[in-house]
């Protein structure tokens, strides 16, 4: 059964406001690039780093004709600088962009933040569709926090603390040198950042789903958003968002 | 004959030993190379040791196992074994000394009446704290208390040795004695830390040839180490580096990789984390050293090496209590945590959705709600 496109009519608009979606430009172009350079980083350090943890290919023949080992920590190198720009850009653009860029960031100084996290988690767990967010909720945003911001930045200082250990009195050395003392070593601040990464896994596991499960539920683009920087909400939505920023 | 000198030099006591001119000027050479000098710098070295008197120094011996001394007395690049034993005056080390009981106390304290200010501090070992400090006593007294008295007129501290520097196997968990590293009982004074289990033997006299030479402490690191010796891992000259970044790894001690001499690091090989100079100068006159011999780096230069897991795997449990696991084991545990915990939210919301049709949104006016935004 083909559905038929209807003509658009604006007085069946000013009747059923209700049963159209409007459009809000809310991810700005430095969010959604800076989320998908994130992303892409992610997976490729997580990949290497538990190849270089656990290089399990043996290639075969003399030494001089391979450089496997090599090749996956300079891939996992270059991935670090190209998220660390990425990741800069964007909490630059937490000051810099619109409201949204800011949503959701725990401001726990604020009590409409906390009323909002808890909302929000229950409302997960009671499986009802809940209130409208355009931009992220507070639960939203304590995850994104703790498990993004906080772990990449975790991640940023020990790995180049790590980096830093071929060249300890070159640029890396001098600024995250003491990241290594300061964790009691060069064997635990590898620890330390192995068990990281491992934060990463299970925050993708989260945000998968939970995007998922968000946009099924509000119909708002939730997936689609992220390219197109467009979310949708109907009219009625609104009266629900608790805008936390 | 001639009296010698009150305080001779270096140079004045080996050639009392009859060590001959050609022997001290090689010595002399193959420190300025240790030290990373330039050939320019040999003159320098040799009218120290020529003509500054020689440091006196009080080498005490806490909780440690003397392989620090064993090491020190087998130095053996610099040719004549003599010229390590002459190059300080060694007036104190109970472990050497012949002289025993109230007499060796007597000269401690008299070297450090006559020279204040001037003689060095070797510290080999550490001290226990728990209960006073009672697990080590010297001569009547607590190995602590002496520590503290003898270092405040101390024109320099060296910590020999793990012990000293990290607290090694007596500060591995759980550490009964609460034995502490040197710095951590002598948190103003600045310490030389020169680390290893034991350290290498031309690393020791190379920072002492750097003191008596330029009559200042050798670059420090971050954590007291000179720089000159601790600047790099093993892993960063390790002749076994091409397999590593080729990917070729021993993955059992007798297999294939095992007999080519691939790279240790899957069987725990701490080179990469480990600052010494094991792969530079090697051990016993160069013969070899542990990875050159097929078995890893324990690490054994390197802060709490004792409990940073088996030696025989690259990574530890996480230092968390309650917590004996691999960070891998940690992390896919989370990680099927929350595959669990969102397998049950969509089973559950599925459920839901047949079971009864979600209530839609009350329509609204307008919108007023988002005045906030
Ligand atoms: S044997 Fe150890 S130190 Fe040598 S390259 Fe392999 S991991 Fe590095």
């Amino acid at each position: 059964m083909a559905t038929a496109i209807r003509e658009f009519d604006p007085k069946d608009m000013a009747q059923h406001p209700d049963s159209y979606f409007r459009r809000e430009y809310v991810w700005e172009l430095p969010v959604r690039i800076s989320h998908w350079v994130n992303a892409a980083c992610l997976i490729v350090l997580f990949l290497t780093g538990i190849y270089i943890s656990h290089p399990i290919l043996a290639p075969s023949g003399e030494a001089y004709k391979n450089f496997v080992m090599g090749r996956v920590r300079q891939i996992h190198f270059i991935s670090a600088m190209v998220f660390m720009v990425s990741f800069l850009v964007r909490v630059y653009w937490f000051w810099m962009g619109n409201n949204y860029s800011r949503s959701g960031f725990p401001f726990v100084w604020r009590p409409s933040w906390w009323r909002d996290l808890f909302r929000q988690a229950t409302d997960y767990l009671k499986l009802e569709r809940g209130h409208v967010h355009l931009g992220h909720n507070s639960l939203g945003g304590l995850v994104y926090t703790l498990f993004v911001v906080a772990l990449g930045w975790a991640q940023m200082f020990t790995g180049f603390a790590l980096y830093s250990e071929t060249n300890p009195s070159g640029f890396f050395g001098r600024v995250f040198g003491w990241v290594l003392p300061f964790l009691g070593g060069s064997f635990q601040a590898r620890m330390w950042h192995h068990t990281f990464a491992w934060g990463f896994v299970v925050f993708a596991i989260l945000h998968v789903y939970v995007i998922l499960y968000d946009s099924t539920q509000y119909g708002n683009g939730l997936i689609t958003s992220i390219i197109s920087g467009y979310k949708f909400y109907k009219r009625g939505d609104l009266k629900h968002d608790r805008w936390v920023s | 004959m001639e009296n010698p000198p009150l305080r001779p030099s270096t140079y004045q006591v080996l050639e009392q030993h009859g060590v001959d001119r050609r022997s001290f000027i090689k010595f002399c050479t193959a420190m300025a190379a240790a030290l990373g000098l330039d050939a320019t710098m040999v003159p320098q070295i040799v009218e120290a040791l020529e003509n500054k008197p020689r440091i006196p120094v009080i080498w005490l011996h806490g909780l440690e196992c003397t392989c620090c001394s064993e090491s020190f007395i087998r130095s053996s690049h610099p040719i004549a074994q003599d010229i390590i034993l002459n190059m300080i005056s060694l007036d104190y080390d109970d472990t050497l000394q012949a002289a025993a009981g109230f007499q060796v106390e007597d000269i401690r304290k008299r070297i450090m009446k006559e020279y204040p200010g001037e003689y060095l501090l070797a510290v080999e070992g550490n001290a226990p704290t728990k209960d006073g400090g009672v697990y080590c006593t010297v001569g009547g007294e607590t190995f602590l208390s002496i520590l503290e008295e003898t270092a405040e007129k101390a024109k320099a501290i060296i910590a020999w040795g793990s012990c000293a520097s990290n607290g090694c196997v007596q500060a591995a968990k759980p550490n009964p004695t609460g034995a502490k590293p040197i710095h951590a009982l002598l948190p103003h004074k600045t310490i030389i830390n020169v680390p290893g289990c034991p350290p290498i033997a031309e690393v020791m006299t190379g920072v002492l040839t750097y003191i008596l030479t330029f009559g200042q402490l050798p670059e420090l690191d971050r954590i007291g180490r000179p720089k000159m010796f601790y600047g790099q891992r093993l892993h960063d000259k390790c002749y076994r580096r091409p397999f590593f970044d080729a990917g070729q790894f021993v993955e059992a001690w007798d297999d294939e990789g095992a007999r080519k001499g691939w790279c240790l690091y899957k069987m725990g090989c701490r080179g990469p984390s480990t600052y010494n100079s094991c792969s530079t100068f090697k051990w016993n006159n160069g013969v070899s050293w542990p990875i050159g011999s097929g078995h890893g780096c324990i690490g054994c230069a390197e802060n709490n090496f004792w409990d940073n897991g088996p030696f025989y795997q690259r990574l530890s449990g996480i230092p968390v209590p309650g917590i004996d696991s691999t960070p891998d084991e940690v992390g896919a545990t989370l990680a099927g945590a929350a595959v669990i915990g969102v397998g049950a939210h969509f089973v559950s919301s599925v459920v839901r959705r047949f079971g009864q049709k979600p209530a839609q949104p009350t329509p609204d006016s307008g919108d007023k709600g988002r005045g906030d935004v």
